[in-house]
């Protein structure tokens, strides 16, 4: 189409359109229906964006009537501070742990599952479960599961013979302990996604394979993920931004320790912002980090404009 | 949480606009004359109490409605004093605040010194009110630049909690002075091989609250007199960690780190695993409640001082509620705080009764024969302290006491740990 040059200049119309024709009142019309969305999402995303921008320049504290221009002191504070790398290495090494056990146990539960029968519906169900419980109550009832005195787990643990493990008490182990209840969360959302993605491959393209002499394995690896890849993308960019901007959890069941190993970003503006009274400098953390993850998710496009294959 | 918190946004905003809106700030030289005034006016008050105070401040607003029946007061949890202290930055930030409002001693600071409470020294003027009668340490804690901004209205302090049939049978008294402290815990301290299977003592490592006054009572300090450089590196500052690491390595002292620490120690208590823990005095109620064993109470053992520091809430006005809210608002603290319901308030709560003149009443007498325990407390009434004031001291807290968290946790070296944490502290310190 675009190919074919375009000899006739489109002809100029004789009689100019009055202002208010259809087209135009339809698309005011569309508009209309879209204003209050539009208006809802300018006063409480874009607004807040800008204004958290805007603080980030400022030594506000939430509470003082003045706020004084600093210029860029909060961005060459905090990226002076190792307390920051700390924090983006412990972000990325949540995100990263997270998102790839998730995505695994995610799709062998899925291929695992996704069978047509009631036994396999209901135990679906029951991976599935979790992702309904609420987090706050998900970290209250982890705690004690945790506890390593008194917890559930431990005494499991003990009666295999292991010693106790002290879980979130240990910087050692508290992190990947909140990696395992995130996974035990999100998994079975992941299975979800997965078993729909897996039922939109068509069932063609195994039996050819199969004709032409192609065992499960094969199947697997040159149709099952290069068709799941659309699949995959969505999984990858959407558990990278939760994982990297995870609080709940951590707010809750470590407060960012013991000895800040589970620190995470989120985490910490917020500690800066409403404990230590830093508004300003925390509202700057907040646009690097924001920047941060907005380049990762460019890069995950880019990345994946090469290796997701849309079918048809 | 966020159930409650619309609703009380919602109030809070009604409340603004029945009373006809507006921000009316008091320079607060002079207060207002006491009017004589009658229409009625709603006060919110944002408070922590928990469950087991609700009874008791329900008892205090019923007596305040008889006194003052046109001002009605509505009382508004907003969860423990972290959150509270959230909300009303929120509050503050939107311009719509309750009346009056908790306050946990170390965030007055920075409240005070961006104007969020109204400082109430001239109504204390104007109404004769007898600040003297409180406990120096514990009205100093609500004060900020000499001004007044608060009035003590919970308090507790830090104590000993100690299982006293286990000490009765093992033949033990609770250490009064640090040096004692070894000879008790070696009697004390059960082991199977290299492990303790009874502490004798335990102080909490998870809030710089219960340790900053073992800084205090070894000869030193966390800031310099003039609050511009970190102390906590002097030797006698870091005299209590040297000890403390002596006896957990040891094994006589448990020290609980981290977050649901608090629940362990608990447990390790009433399961006899532990003998003696450090504790608010808030909680003695809930251990007489709870174990099965009877309690003692003792006051934080000595080396060169021996004090404790208050802890608890104080009682507020916001400083951008509307001039008839404030003088409702401070009637009612006037009210919460006074003698005549000291002792009952007191015995609702748990936590200490504030009023020389209420301790020494009837009332204050009956208490003690009840409860012996708080006598351990009262014998050292005027060596409750104020906690370290600084704006800055949620901020730089966090470091000296990771340090200890690395001496706990890793089995690290006092004074290498502790000089960072210092210098970290001093980073801190230049921006104030």
């Amino acid at each position: 189409m675009s190919s074919q040059p375009n000899t006739a200049a489109p002809k100029a119309s004789p009689k100019k359109k009055p202002f208010f024709h259809y087209g135009r009142i339809e698309g005011l019309k569309d508009f209309s229906l879209a204003l209050p969305a539009i208006l809802f999402l300018l006063l409480f995303t874009y607004y807040p964006l800008v204004n958290s921008f805007y603080l980030s320049f400022t030594d506000w504290n939430l509470i003082k009537p003045i706020k004084k221009f600093v210029g860029f002191d909060n961005y060459t504070r905090i990226l002076t501070d190792d307390r920051f790398y700390h924090v983006l290495k412990v972000t990325f090494l949540y995100t990263i742990i997270d998102v790839i056990v998730t995505l695994v146990l995610g799709l062998l539960l899925a291929l695992l599952f996704n069978k047509q029968s009631k036994a396999y519906g209901v135990m679906r169900l029951f991976v599935f479960m979790p992702y309904y419980i609420s987090m706050v109550i998900a970290s209250i009832v982890f705690i004690w599961i945790l506890n390593p005195k008194y917890g559930v787990l431990n005494s499991f643990l003990g009666t295999l013979g292991i010693n106790p493990v002290q879980w979130l008490n240990d910087p050692k182990t508290a992190l990947f302990s909140l990696i395992m209840v995130s996974v035990w969360k999100s998994v079975g959302f992941t299975m979800i996604i997965f078993i729909g993605g897996l039922r939109s491959i068509p069932l063609d393209y195994y039996e050819a394979s199969s004709l032409d002499g192609a065992n499960k394995f094969h199947q697997f690896w040159h149709i099952t993920v290069p068709l799941l890849s659309p699949t995959t993308l969505f999984l990858v960019v959407t558990s990278f931004i939760s994982s990297m901007q995870v609080f709940q959890s951590v707010d809750i069941m470590t407060g960012g320790g013991p000895l800040e190993s589970t620190k995470v970003m989120v985490m910490w503006i917020y500690q800066m912002a409403f404990e230590e009274f830093r508004a300003g400098r925390s509202s700057a953390l907040v646009v690097i980090f924001f920047l941060i993850i907005m380049a990762f998710t460019a890069l995950q496009f880019a990345v994946s404009k090469k290796k997701v294959h849309y079918e048809g | 949480m966020k159930k409650l918190w619309k609703p009380a946004l919602a109030g809070a905003l009604a409340v603004s606009v029945v009373s006809g809106c507006g921000g009316g700030s008091s320079d607060g030289e002079a207060a207002p004359p006491a009017p004589e005034d009658k229409t009625p006016v709603t006060i919110q008050y944002w408070h922590s109490h928990a469950d087991a105070q609700l009874a008791g401040l329900d008892y205090m607003i019923k007596e305040f409605n008889k006194k003052y029946p046109w001002i009605t007061v509505e009382p508004v949890f907003q969860g423990a004093y972290t959150d509270l202290q959230k909300k009303l930055l929120a509050a503050q930030a939107a311009k719509e605040v309750p009346a009056v409002a908790n306050v946990e001693v170390s965030a007055l600071p920075n409240f005070a010194d961006s104007g969020v409470f109204m400082d109430l020294g001239p109504y204390i003027k104007r109404d004769k009110v007898d600040t003297n009668d409180f406990s120096k340490g514990m009205l100093k804690a609500y004060a900020y630049n000499d001004k007044q901004y608060g009035l003590p209205l919970i308090v507790s302090t830090s104590v000993f909690v100690y299982n006293k049939t286990m000490f009765d049978k093992e033949g033990v008294k609770p250490p009064q002075t640090w040096a004692e402290i070894d000879e008790f815990a070696k009697k004390l301290t059960q082991k199977n091989g290299n492990e303790t299977t009874r502490y004798a003592l335990s102080v909490p490592g998870w809030d710089t609250w219960y340790y900053d006054p073992w800084v205090v009572n070894g000869g030193g300090s966390i800031l310099s007199a003039d609050k511009k450089t970190a102390t906590i590196d002097q030797p006698d500052s870091m005299k209590f960690m040297k000890k403390f690491k002596e006896w957990k390595d040891a094994g006589y002292m448990h020290i609980g780190y981290g977050k649901g620490a608090s629940d362990v120690m608990r447990q390790m208590f009433y399961d006899g695993k532990i003998g003696m823990i450090q504790h608010t005095s808030a909680l003695i109620k809930m251990y007489l409640e709870n174990a099965k064993f009877e309690i003692g109470v003792s006051f934080l053992p000595g080396d060169k001082t021996r004090t404790s520091q208050i802890g608890g809430a104080g009682i507020a006005v916001m400083d951008l509620a509307p001039q008839n809210q404030k003088e409702a608002a401070w009637k009612f603290i006037e009210f919460m705080t006074s003698t005549e319901h000291n002792v009952k308030w007191a015995e609702y709560t748990g936590y200490l009764p504030t009023r020389k003149s209420a301790i020494d009443s009837e009332e204050g007498k009956t208490y003690f024969g009840k409860y012996p325990q708080y006598k351990a407390v009262f014998d050292n009434f005027d060596n409750v302290q104020p906690r370290e004031q600084h704006p800055g001291y949620p901020e730089f807290s966090a470091f000296y006491k990771e340090a200890l968290g690395k001496i706990v946790l890793e089995n690290g070296e006092v004074e290498p740990l502790f000089k960072e944490a210092a210098k970290k502290m001093n980073d801190v310190l230049k921006d104030y």
